[in-house]
This record gives C-alpha cells, structure tokens and sequence, in this order.
C-alpha cells in the first residue's frame, strides 16, 4: 500500500517536475541552494500528498506547496544575485534566438525579477506561468482586487529597478 | 513594461526546455530524506521548552521539599499554585499539538503563514506563563524563609533591631523586583534573537500580505 503510494508520488513528481525546478530557480542563486530547495519542496509534498484528492489537478496543487514551501520555510543563504550565477546555472539563452537588445533587455528583466521580495517574486510567477488573478488571489490568500493592485506595484517598482 | 512582462512571459515558457531533468531514481531517496525547514525546528524547540519548564516543576515538587514548605506554612498555597499550574500546562500543550496540526502547505500562502506564527505565538506564551509562574512561586519562598526558618526570622530580628525594618522590607522588595527584571530581559532578549533569527523572513512576508488588505 504504501509502496504503491510512494511510487504514484514519485512518478507524477517526475512527469510535473518543471513546476519545481522553476519555483527553486527563482528563489535560489547557485546550484547548490537549488537542490536543496527542491529537496524541501519535494518532502512537503510528499508529507502533503496523503491529503492530496483528485479533485484538483495535481500540477495546480504542486504550484501551491513549492510556493509555500519558498516563501516559508527555506532559509535561503544571504548572498547577493550574481549574474553570473544566474546564467551559469540554468539558463542559458540561444543567442541564435534572439537580437542582442532582446537578449540584453530579458537578462535586464531576469536580474530585476530576481531583486523582488519573496511574494513580489511569487507573484510574477504565477503571472509568467500564466495563471489568472483569481488563482493567484487563492493561491497567496488575497482578495482578487489585492492581487491586481499589488501586481500594477510590482510592475511598478520593476520599471524602477530597470530604470533608476 | 507590459510589453516587456509579455516578452518575458514567452521566453519564460520558452525555458522550460532547459530545466534540469531528475530521474524516478534521483527522486524517489529524496522523499525518505527529512525536512529543514524552520517548521521543524520551532517544533523541536517547543518540545524542549516543554521538557525544561516540565523539569523545573518536578526539581521543585520533591518529597524534601513538601516538608520544608509544611515547616514554612506555605504549602497549601504552593499546592494550589502546582495545581493552575499543570492545568493550565496541558491546555498549553493541547494548544501548542492542535496549532502544529493546522499547518498546512496545501492551504494558501497568508493563512500558512498565520498558522505557522500561531504556534510559535503558543510557545512564547507557554513560557511567559512560566516565568510569572515562577515569580510568584519566588516571592511565595521568600516569604515562606524569611518568616518561618530560624535564619530568615535571624535576619529579620536583627533589621528590626537596629530600627531599619522599613528600609529593610523596602531593600528586600526591590531587590526581588530587579533580580525578576534582569531574568525577564535575558529571556526576552534569548527568545528575541532565537525565534528572531528563524522567523524574520516568514513575519516579513505574513505582513507584507497583511498590509494589502488594509
């Protein structure tokens, strides 16, 4: 039974591992902090998961527990985002894809998203995932009126980290 | 910057494509391993605050010393202070198992974050409890030595025989009251730093969630 368990958990965790691998790139700088963040998120979903009913899907409830887990319970290293760091360990932009202003203009983007406070950042991902406000709302425990105006401030103070 | 967010957003999805790739084999030890996260901790520092405040009461509680405070004629109220006391320690106790229940990941962001600072709220009050406890079991004691132990009644004859009984009394209090002060600051100051320490993102991000709705 619990080996059954254990093996359904393990196999969907692989199949929606992007949604992890994606929350610990945000709030991590090294390689290091990564894996020990998605460490973390992977034992909270794992104790979460017997709690877990089908009735919603098990990506949308992944979203929740990494978020939460980044936001609450990692306590990430006091270093500075580097960009270096930030290139080096998981993105590397196809210079083939892209002009050098777009190129220059994302990484811009990237460093400045990267300089938000945790539930700025976690806003934006929901945003970048595409989700709506309604679920972001659900998801941080905000009304969806609070959701829209806190994500115009987080437009906001990016347009002022890339333009000081 | 909304078309900028937009372009963003299509390189974002663009990237999944080089996200690390864990196997079923990479994935499935890291299930059995156990959790850091400062929800641990607060936990395992809650049970030992227990353990310790546990400990005092029963260090206190011996069979020597209900003969002493019978000799002090203090240990009716000693008695009935012990048993507030462990009533009031298992409703801590209860409180501090129900709040650790509640926590939970698949809830949202705000409310995991209340329910995280309400067990670590339940602990504090645990041991402020404690302290005042402790206090007027202290003061309790000094009564109970200086009125009715052969060295106690000594030093209050030989106060009152140089006619300084008011001063003395007023030394006696004082001194209690600053002893009580400085122990109430050190553990202030060690709960401060250690809960401090542990929770400073976590009480940082609640507000920031609680400032919106304002």
């Amino acid at each position: 039974m619990k080996k059954e368990l254990e093996h359904r958990f393990v196999t969907e965790l692989e199949d929606n591992q992007n949604i992890v691998h994606k929350v610990c790139s945000l709030y991590t700088n090294d390689k290091d902090s990564h894996n020990d963040l998605f460490q973390e998120i992977t034992i909270q979903l794992w104790k979460a998961y017997p709690k877990f009913r089908g009735d919603a899907k098990f990506s949308t409830w992944m979203y929740r527990v990494a978020l939460n887990t980044a936001i609450t319970l990692y306590r990430k290293s006091k270093k500075r985002v580097k960009t270096q760091d930030f290139d080096s360990v998981l993105y590397k932009i196809k210079t083939t894809d892209y002009d050098d202003t777009e190129e220059r203009q994302l990484k811009l983007m990237y460093d400045a998203v990267k300089q938000l406070g945790d539930i700025d950042k976690a806003l934006v991902f929901l945003y970048l995932e595409d989700k709506n406000y309604s679920e972001i709302a659900e998801t941080l425990g905000i009304s969806e009126v609070n959701a829209r105006v806190k994500m115009s401030r987080v437009k906001t103070k990016l347009r002022t980290i890339l333009n000081p | 910057m909304l078309d900028e967010l937009e372009l963003l957003k299509k390189d974002w999805q663009k990237r999944e494509a080089s996200l690390p790739k864990l196997s079923y084999e990479e994935i499935y030890p890291m299930i059995k391993k156990k959790s850091s996260s400062i929800v641990k901790w607060i936990f395992y520092i809650s049970i030992i605050e227990f353990i310790f405040w546990a400990g005092v009461n029963i260090i206190f509680s011996g069979p020597e010393t209900m003969e002493e405070l019978k000799a002090m004629h203090i240990y009716k109220v000693v008695m009935a202070l012990n048993v507030i006391n462990y009533v009031i320690i298992f409703y801590f106790i209860y409180k501090f198992y129900t709040n650790y229940r509640k926590i939970s990941f698949t809830d949202s962001s705000k409310n995991l974050m209340k329910a995280i600072l309400k067990v670590k709220r339940t602990v504090t009050q645990y041991v402020w409890f404690n302290l005042i406890i402790f206090t007027i079991s202290a003061i309790i004691y000094s009564y109970g030595v200086l009125l009715y132990t052969p060295e106690g009644q000594e030093i209050v004859t030989t106060a009152s025989q140089d006619g300084k009984s008011v001063a003395f009394w007023a030394l006696i209090i004082i001194t209690s009251i600053a002893i009580t002060g400085i122990v109430l600051f050190v553990i202030w100051l060690f709960y401060k730093l250690l809960y401090g320490i542990l929770l400073k993102s976590l009480r940082k991000n609640y507000n920031e969630l609680k400032r919106l709705e304002v």
